[in-house]
């Protein structure tokens, strides 16, 4: 007894001693994993990262988008999908082509998740055409591609920060499912026996997490009607009820009647309010409403929204240490070569643009990093410290391996929205200026100065005739 | 008899006269009297300098200056402000191209105002000189001394613009012109052809000059010169000339094109000021009394008057007149004849003396008389010009007359916490030329005319800013008090798309001024909104 109590001083020394090397350790100022206080009581950032936002875009593959993206992992040369898969002996097939070629009509290609299982073809990915076809569409739709003509700030985008050409949708499903992967980390189909509310009540959300640490977060949803939720949505013309799809949250109980909880659900004006008067949560989420590229709609429009929401981002105190998201939250029913990983009854789901933007961002890189949905909630999780939701979280990579938190944040810059063509505008010839005009002064000068000794000759002679007349 | 018709050299007639042959002056008095002279040069050029660079950088460019300061860095391909300005614009590039060479010491906004001041100090020497050559030591340190602190070459040659070097061209002109006139040898008169040249390349306008050569020699018969002299020297005009449409033409780019635009704009644009404009802002920059001793001095001294003055009036008068009928009209156009009249006055106080008087008292008197109205007007000139050059602050600019409060810290601002790509837009081009030197970002006006017929060929019009802001393509909006006054109905624009788009200040430039009770207070002239679709 005497020896243990003798020995106590001993190791609170040491634990004092070792906590106070590991305070000294700790460079909050450079280094990539030093905490970053947060407000209040809530745990600090782990990176630089301070606040992370995630917009999600609706429906389009990697192919359909970058599929000819110089360098990244885009639709094989020479492919041509079969118009019937299983009819071996025809070799009726389909060519990638640019959209609005070949006459189809633009359209909004079925993703359900029959579809899906078709086009998949166990793997094979030889039915998208096909699949389409027996949904009484033109089945050449699938197989038409976007590029820089279509989408020059994505382009752009891409071509100064991350872009990730192995992220896949959660699931080889419409949004729904998709967006519940994106907060909840798992599938919103409730297990035999479980009303759907019984289930969602029982399941957590990101937000929860959050909410649980003390980290603040918004949801801002464009043109946001605080009455439309699950409740309601019947009252609704069918896109308007698309908010309750894009925003699972309005599927749950809690987040519905928990002010505490609704109030993190707001219209996405507050985002600009948020980013000049310093109140932008640690946290944001954000869906569309008009401008969301849902087929058939206008792809231009889209690129506006991203790049106002981007822009304003830069604009603000917040660039220095913020990350943004763009993706999609599925792949619409369009053409895409990668077979996705079928980690379990869901998915994944084929590959869906992504890219990622932020000071720390490296800059022009396409990341190959298996990711999907769940990945952000992994870095969310790994930034701030909060416990994963799933297998499916738990499980999936974070993306950290697109930062570069060893050097300085690169300063903001508002990306272009028209593509540089390659051609440089004609630039006038320096070299002629400077020849003309300084030869201009070289000659002037001569010729005065010739005008001197001229005169100055001159004077001497008269001068020396004058002598001549006195003498 | 047509020798001193014609004001022969100097030398000559010293040489010629008897005290020269009878009483030679004693080397040491010779030396003496040289390094007076010198002195008496050196102090002016010392007053001249000291004007000019004093509180010289403490506001920063005008719009003018921003520009011309601007295409030299293009030329000189200082990153982003070489795709701000372009290249060719409306003038030639004589200054713009040394202010280019200047950037080799490091691009600011001191340097190229410090070679405008080197252009004015030197036309300061010139108009010494023509007034020695012409009048004698004392009449060219007198125009030397007015033209060193008249407001009017003092202000224009502070700022980066073309007026400076340009007239200082047409000064040079003049003195190789006197040169000329007094010896009669071809040499000069094709050096003046050059001289015009180099008018010329420094701004266009100058041209004009040479109707006033012509006028000079066809109404003074009795200098000889030869047509083929007058062609020799035609010739040598245009090789000089010839960089600006050879540039224009083989640097490529599109410069021949938009140039051309811009001569047929200055040719049928509406009149920017009245009649009355040049009447009532010159003479007193200028000076009252300057051109008051000019005018007595033409009229008392008038059967002396001779081939000197007809030069003189003439070089004072073709500006004015063609100015004066010229729809487009700026402070700064009539610098020209400034030294013509500095070295009428300087004749008037250094040769007029009362004919009668005998008395030596009387003769020491008036002496007396004339260095009092020597020094009040010399002080009166300087007071003018220290009130133009000391920093006041003021939310009222006349264009040419100075550097614009607050444009500088608001374009540093906007350099420093804006982010690089974004787009602004002013009331008008003159503040968006500010924002495009300082801030680095690019800027438009939205009083430009979206009509092709109506605007500034240098200009870009913003067809509908409402789409440019709700697409994104512009994020700022800049408003300032100075086009504000210009134009009321397009500052009421600019305010309402920033109520529209939600426009939050995000940075606001004050000067202070006096209001109606007396009180100094902080008035806003330039504000930077930020506004959102």
């Amino acid at each position: 007894m005497i020896s243990r109590v003798g020995r106590k001083p001993v190791w609170a020394i040491v634990f004092l001693v070792g906590v106070t090397l590991i305070f000294l350790s700790v460079d909050s100022s450079a280094s990539p994993v030093s905490p970053v206080l947060a407000d209040g009581n809530a745990p600090a950032a782990k990176t630089l990262i301070k606040h992370f936002i995630f917009l999600m875009q609706e429906n389009h593959s990697f192919d359909n988008y970058f599929g000819t993206y110089p360098g990244a992992n885009g639709i094989p040369a020479n492919v041509c999908m079969p118009v019937d898969p299983f009819k071996t002996d025809s070799k009726d097939c389909v060519k990638p082509f640019h959209a609005g070629d070949n006459d189809v009509l633009p359209d909004d290609p079925d993703h359900s998740t029959q579809t899906f299982l078709s086009q998949f073809n166990k793997g094979k990915m030889d039915g998208f055409v096909y699949a389409l076809n027996q949904r009484n569409q033109d089945g050449r739709l699938a197989m038409s591609y976007y590029d820089d003509r279509d989408l020059p700030y994505y382009w752009n985008l891409a071509e100064q920060y991350v872009l990730f050409d192995n992220f896949f949708s959660s699931a080889g499903d419409s949004s729904g499912i998709n967006h519940f992967y994106w907060v909840a980390a798992t599938h919103d189909e409730p297990p035999a026996g479980q009303t759907l509310q019984e289930y969602l009540a029982n399941t957590p959300t990101i937000f929860d997490r959050l909410s649980e640490a003390g980290i603040s977060w918004k949801f801002y949803v464009q043109n946001y009607d605080p009455a439309l939720t699950y409740r309601t949505q019947d009252q609704y013309p069918g896109n308007r009820q698309s908010q309750v799809i894009w925003v699972p949250l309005l599927l749950m109980d809690r987040f519905i009647d928990d002010p505490a909880l609704n109030s993190h659900i707001v219209d996405l004006d507050q985002y600009y309010d948020d980013l000049s008067k310093g109140t932008l949560p640690s946290v944001a989420f954000m869906v569309p409403s008009g401008p969301s590229e849902h087929p058939p709609s206008s792809l231009l429009s889209g690129q506006r929204f991203v790049r106002v929401l981007l822009q304003s981002l830069m604009q603000s105190d917040y660039w220095a240490d913020s990350a943004f998201m763009l993706s999609y939250d599925d792949w619409g029913g369009w053409y895409d070569h990668v077979p996705p990983p079928q980690v379990d009854a869901h998915g994944l789901g084929p590959r869906v643009p992504a890219i990622l933007i932020s000071p720390y961002a490296k800059r022009g890189v396409i990341d190959n990093t298996q990711l999907d949905f769940t990945s952000a909630l992994k870095f969310i999780q790994e930034n701030w410290g909060v416990k994963s939701l799933s297998t499916r979280d738990a499980a999936a990579n974070n993306f950290l391996e697109a930062f570069n938190f060893t050097a300085p944040p690169r300063p903001a810059e508002l990306v272009p929205f028209d593509r540089a063509t390659g051609v440089k505008p004609a630039e006038p010839k320096r070299f002629v200026i400077y020849i003309a005009y300084g030869g201009a002064l070289l000659v002037s000068v001569l010729v005065i100065i010739v005008a001197i000794i001229l005169t100055k000759r001159g004077m001497r002679s008269t001068l020396k005739d004058g002598e001549g007349l006195q003498s | 008899m047509i020798v001193q018709d014609m004001g022969v050299p100097e030398f000559q007639t010293v040489a010629k006269s008897p005290a020269f042959r009878q009483r030679p002056v004693s080397a040491v008095k010779r030396r003496t009297g040289v390094l007076v002279n010198v002195a008496m040069v050196g102090i002016v050029l010392a007053i001249a300098v000291a004007v000019r660079v004093v509180y010289i950088n403490q506001l920063g460019y005008n719009t003018d200056e921003a520009v011309y300061a601007g295409q030299g860095a293009a030329i000189a391909q200082v990153p982003i402000l070489k795709d701000l300005f372009p290249v060719f614009r409306a003038h030639p590039l004589l200054f713009q191209f040394l202010v280019a060479l200047s950037y080799k010491f490091g691009t600011n906004d001191l340097l190229p105002r410090l070679l405008s001041v080197f252009f004015g100090v030197a036309t300061v020497y010139l108009v010494y000189d023509i007034g020695r050559r012409l009048y004698g030591h004392g009449a060219g340190v007198i125009a030397g001394l007015f033209l060193a602190l008249m407001p009017y070459h003092v202000v224009v040659t502070r700022q980066v613009l073309l007026d400076g070097p340009m007239v200082f061209c047409t000064t040079l002109t003049l003195l190789l012109l006197v040169r000329f006139a007094e010896t009669e040898r071809p040499i000069w008169l094709v050096s003046a052809g050059v001289g015009m040249g180099l008018s010329f390349l420094a701004k266009e306008t100058s041209i004009l000059m040479v109707g006033a050569i012509f006028a000079f020699l066809a109404i003074s018969p009795k200098i000889r010169v030869r047509i083929l002299d007058i062609v020799l020297s035609l010739i040598m005009m245009a090789i000089i000339m010839a960089p600006f449409p050879l540039s224009v033409s083989l640097a490529g780019g599109g410069s021949d094109s938009k140039t051309g635009q811009y001569l047929v704009w200055q040719l049928f644009r509406r009149p920017n000021h009245t009649l009355d404009f040049y009447p009532t802002v010159v003479p007193p920059a200028i000076g009252i009394a300057v051109i008051i001793a000019a005018v007595i001095g033409l009229l008392l001294l008038r059967k002396e008057n001779g081939w000197k003055e007809k030069l003189l009036v003439l070089w004072v008068i073709t500006p004015v007149i063609f100015f004066e009928l010229w729809p487009t009209k700026g402070f700064q156009y009539l610098l020209p004849a400034a030294p013509a009249v500095a070295i009428l006055a300087g004749r008037f106080l250094a040769t007029w003396r009362i004919p009668f008087l005998k008395s030596r008292a009387l003769k020491i008197l008036q002496e007396v008389v004339v260095t009092i109205i020597l020094i009040f007007v010399a002080v009166s000139l300087f007071n003018d010009s220290w009130r133009l050059v000391t920093p006041t602050q003021s939310d009222q600019f006349l264009a040419g007359s100075g550097g614009l409060p607050g444009g500088r810290e608001t374009g540093m601002w906007i350099r420093d916490h804006v982010p690089l790509g974004s787009t602004f837009m002013a009331i008008g081009p003159s503040m968006a030329n500010i924002v495009k030197f300082y801030g680095y970002r690019q800027a438009y006006g939205l009083s430009v005319s979206p009509n092709p017929l109506r605007r500034n060929p240098s200009y870009e019009a913003i067809t509908n800013p409402d789409f440019k802001i709700r697409s994104g393509d512009l994020q700022y909006l800049i408003w300032d008090s100075f086009s504000a006054s210009r134009t009321s109905f397009f500052s009421n624009q600019m305010l309402a798309y920033v109520k529209r788009y939600s426009g939050r200040a995000i940075y606001t430039s004050t000067v202070t001024v006096t209001a109606p009770n007396g009180d100094r207070v902080e008035k806003p002239v330039i504000i930077v909104y930020e506004v959102h679709p």
